[in-house]
């Protein structure tokens, strides 16, 4: 019955319609090969979808096609959908991808909302939304049959329309639709979806051939599946990478873009072409929202949803990204597979990328660090090490001893050492002197921190010491316990912020504007909004980049944060995109509030200790994929944390315009 | 509908780093000295309401960096200020010789539209250490400077112990406010209260 689906490109009327066919039209209108089978247990398969879409990239070539069914077990309704097997489009897209993206068995009491896309032109397709708050990535419907997919949880399950979005179906809504609609706009929580069983699922296992025995024995596990879902305990950690998590960031524009770009580049269109779609779709929908809904099983608790016009902010909105759930740190037995017999990282990429999904356990930090922040080679052996950090310990006593052994009659003469020195003097005792680490009167770390800084004032004298670095310094030292290999990592640290302390700015402003610059390509309506209130300098976000959110997380989460930017794993600007990611979290707040360059300020200072870090990290690894080389373009070469260009030669403009 | 006229007064607290520009702030916002504040990165402001005759004020109160090397944000921050307080410790020589410099700068970022008139006030800051033994600048001294340069009001304050910091502020606000020209904001109080943390800067000092 593909005449049907045709018709799929539906208003409402449609829709309406289509209530009142009943489940029997449903049946018929798939594509009639196993239109209700019996499933074992009870179960019942109400519908049945083939062709039903994944694109996982933004390449419209890469999809995966599979059957998305809705399977009714006693009162409880479920949905799956298992890719075929053995017919990928493209080489590239494993079966291990495959079992990435299936979904086996969700309950729909698990679904907060069902969004519908209707594009112009074009294969409409579905955003699932758990009421976790993540998403499964669009289902494009090949064969249509999104009408018939709604009226049949229609049957089953309480639905009703959202109120702000005529496409936007609330599932197990009972209480308060309006409510639950408005905590919609509320910011996303991300929240990881943990699909352990897609993990567990070898990659010979077979999708659709065994999908009946495998969606019923899984409607069977329904409740356990339910568990698995929430809870992250049963994560696999040495499998970082293949657990999919789809994350919704709801209302992030950018997501919008990425799947308005998916969609023209699957049907060819220009950008403008698809912009324009949008738009008009929206059009419609508001010109077809006064079709009330009819036929409610429920009549007095689906209220009257009172059409509401949209939100101007809220136009980017229904984004969505597949991002990876975070992962536990790195423990020390994990660590050792990282390492051969004599202590040598085999592989440095796949550490990295394990430590930039889930960082390190704090006992590790002290020898994994030294190996992120560049002091230890990833192929040195123990033995190596050992003799390296004891020669660089005499080294950096001879260092030291540059300024030890200044006398006060010649320090007298040399104001430029006393200033400095009393610069450092000022500020170490006010770092971090709550941790119990740095507290207390003479406190022995902190003569630590002042000798290590003004030994670094002497080893990078053109640099100097700037505030900010006993920041940078203070969990380094902390970390690594022993005073000269904390002076050298803080040195490897150094190769890469010095310039954010140079006298011009300029590794600063670099920063900023490619902030700017990648708020302009992932959120232009926020871009817009600040150039309007003449916010473009983003010097709101100075403190955030000068020491690395360092005053933003509480210390623990701080080196959480700093061994993930460390493994320039996705990219050496994973701070800028971190910085977007924050940004665009309270958007709406900022815009709604109509937050001047004074208020924006104060906001974002008092963002301090809010800040969700996980998070921000998914949303951060999110947005630097759909940025993708236009983002990468977006930062100058040269922007710290990259090395510096031209290695050695001036790396600090000596003027004498300041004596420190 | 009552209305009640509210003006916000832009401060600008400037001085080299240590001197106790964020310990004087918090003294008179939230009548407390903490040994654990950290140094300023960046800028950041608080507020206070302060009536003044029978008008009420908000005083935005902008705490800096101190260091030279952060200068060049000044410009984002010093615009539309009303005073300028200039913050030395009466303790080291350096932080006294650089008012100057501060003052200098301040004029050649925010660029107020009569520079010769423009408002600051000086507070020699730490006078509590040590029982004033160690100070090394006196009082004449800074008085003398102050002097020169327009006759600038000169206070000694411990942000520690709270000493004359009410009084220097209260002054501060008062020379705020004759900077601002006559033309004022009127606004609804219930606006004003709901904002919560909404400004209504008064348009005279967008210039
Ligand atoms: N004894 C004494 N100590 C003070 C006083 N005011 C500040 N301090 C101390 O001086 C140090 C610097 O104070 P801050 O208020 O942080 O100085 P600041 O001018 O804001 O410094 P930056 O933020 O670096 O520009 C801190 O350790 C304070 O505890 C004071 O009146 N008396
Ligand atoms: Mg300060």
């Amino acid at each position: 019955m593909h005449e049907t689906d045709i018709h799929d490109l539906s208003d409402d009327a449609d829709y309406a319609a289509s209530q009142q066919q009943g489940s029997a039209s449903i049946m018929r209108s798939d594509s009639g090969r196993q239109s209700s089978s019996s499933e074992p247990d009870g179960a019942e398969v109400v519908y049945s979808k083939d062709n039903v879409t994944i694109h996982p990239s933004q390449l419209a070539s890469e999809r995966i096609s599979g059957r998305l069914k809705l399977i009714k077990q006693g009162s409880a309704l479920f949905m799956t959908w298992i890719p075929y097997k053995g017919q990928g489009s493209n080489a590239r897209l494993s079966e291990k991808d495959k079992n990435l993206y299936t979904i086996r068995a969700v309950p729909l009491t698990e679904v907060r909302s069902v969004r519908r896309h209707t594009p112009a032109f074009g294969w409409q397709y579905i955003i699932v939304v758990l009421s976790s708050g993540l998403a499964f990535p669009p289902l494009y419907f090949y064969n249509g049959g999104v009408k018939e997919f709604l009226a049949t949880i229609k049957q089953h399950v309480f639905i009703v329309r959202s109120a702000e979005d005529a496409n936007v179906f609330l599932i197990n809504d009972f209480q308060n639709p309006l409510q639950r609609t408005l905590s919609s706009l509320e910011l996303p929580r991300a929240v990881s979806v943990v699909s352990d069983q897609s993990v567990s699922i070898d990659v010979g296992e077979s999708p659709l051939d065994e999908s009946q025995e495998s969606s019923s024995r899984n409607v069977r596990d329904g409740r356990l599946s339910t568990l698995q879902y929430n809870g992250r305990t049963r994560l696999k950690p040495q499998d970082p990478a293949r657990d999919l998590s789809i994350h919704v960031l709801e209302k992030f524009s950018l997501v919008t873009k990425f799947a308005r770009e998916t969609t023209s580049q699957i049907f060819g269109e220009t950008h403008n072409n698809g912009f324009g779609a949008i738009e008009k779709r929206r059009y419609n929908h508001q010109s077809s929202i006064d079709h009330p809904e009819k036929a409610s099983n429920s009549a007095e608790k689906a209220p009257e949803l009172v059409p509401v016009a949209a939100d101007p902010l809220e136009f980017d909105e229904a984004a969505l990204i597949w991002g990876k759930p975070r992962q536990p740190p790195l423990g020390p037995e994990e660590w050792v597979s990282f390492l051969d017999s004599e202590g040598r990282v085999t592989d440095s990429k796949a550490l990295r990328k394990r430590i930039f999904y889930g960082g390190v356990e704090h006992i590790l930090r002290k020898e994994v660090w030294a190996f992120l922040l560049g002091y230890h080679a990833y192929d040195s052996t123990y033995a190596e090490r050992e003799y390296f950090s004891v020669l660089k310990k005499s080294e950096y006593e001879t260092i030291k001893n540059q300024w030890q052994s200044i006398s006060p009659e010649q320090a007298k003469r040399f104001t430029k050492f006393r200033e400095r020195k009393g610069l450092i003097d000022k500020d170490v005792v006010r770092t971090d002197r709550s941790l119990p680490f740095y507290d207390g009167d003479d406190n022995p770390n902190v003569n630590i921190l002042r000798d290590i800084l003004l030994t670094y004032s002497f080893y990078n004298f053109d640099l100097g010491y700037c505030q900010g670095m006993s920041d940078l310094l203070s969990p380094i030292l902390f970390v690594m316990g022993n005073e000269a290999d904390s002076f050298w990592c803080f040195v490897s640290l150094m190769e890469r912020l010095g310039p954010n302390f140079n006298r011009d700015q300029n590794g600063m402003h670099t920063q900023l504007f490619a902030i700017s610059k990648l708020v302009e390509l992932l959120d232009s309506p926020l871009h817009n909004y600040f150039k309007q209130q003449e916010c473009l300098n983003y010097f709101f976000c100075f403190r955030w980049v000068l020491i690395q959110f360092k005053r933003e997380f509480e210390y623990e989460k701080t080196m959480r944060l700093w061994e993930v930017l460390w493994t320039h794993y996705m990219s050496e600007h994973l701070h800028l995109y971190i910085c977007v990611a924050i940004l665009k979290r309270y958007r709406n707040k900022i815009m709604g509030e109509q937050m001047d360059f004074d208020t924006l300020l104060k906001f974002i200072n008092e963002l301090s200790g809010q800040i969700e870090l996980d998070a921000v990290i998914r949303d951060a690894e999110a947005l630097c994929i759909c940025a993708g080389e236009n983002g990468a373009a977006s930062i100058p070469p040269g922007t710290p944390p990259s090395l510096p260009i031209d290695n050695g030669l001036l790396l600090y403009s000596q003027q004498d315009d300041e004596v420190l | 509908m009552a209305t009640r006229r509210r003006m916000l007064l832009k401060v600008i607290i400037l001085g080299d780093s240590g001197v106790g520009k964020t310990s004087l702030m918090n003294q008179y916002v939230n009548r407390k000295f903490s040994n654990q504040y950290k140094a300023t990165i960046g800028a950041d402001f608080l507020t206070k309401e302060v009536q003044f005759e029978d008008r009420l004020f908000t005083l935005q109160i902008w705490d800096t960096a101190g260091q030279e090397r952060f200068q060049s944000l000044g410009v984002a921050f010093y615009r539309g200020a009303d005073c300028c307080v200039l913050v030395y410790d009466v303790n080291v020589m350096k932080s006294f010789e650089n008012l100057n410099n501060w003052r200098e700068e301040f004029l050649i970022q925010a660029s107020p539209s009569d520079p010769e008139n423009f408002p600051f006030v000086v507070l020699g800051n730490k006078v509590d250490v040590d029982g004033g033994n160690s100070r090394v600048v006196s009082e004449k001294k800074a008085k003398a400077w102050c002097a020169s340069k327009g006759n600038i009001p000169y206070f000694e304050t411990s942000a520690k112990e709270g000493f004359n910091v009410d009084a220097a502020f209260e002054c501060i606000a008062k020379n705020a406010l004759k900077n601002e020209p006559e033309e004022e904001i009127y606004l609804p109080d219930t606006i004003d209260v709901a904002g919560g943390g909404r400004q209504q800067r008064s348009t005279g000092c967008e210039c």
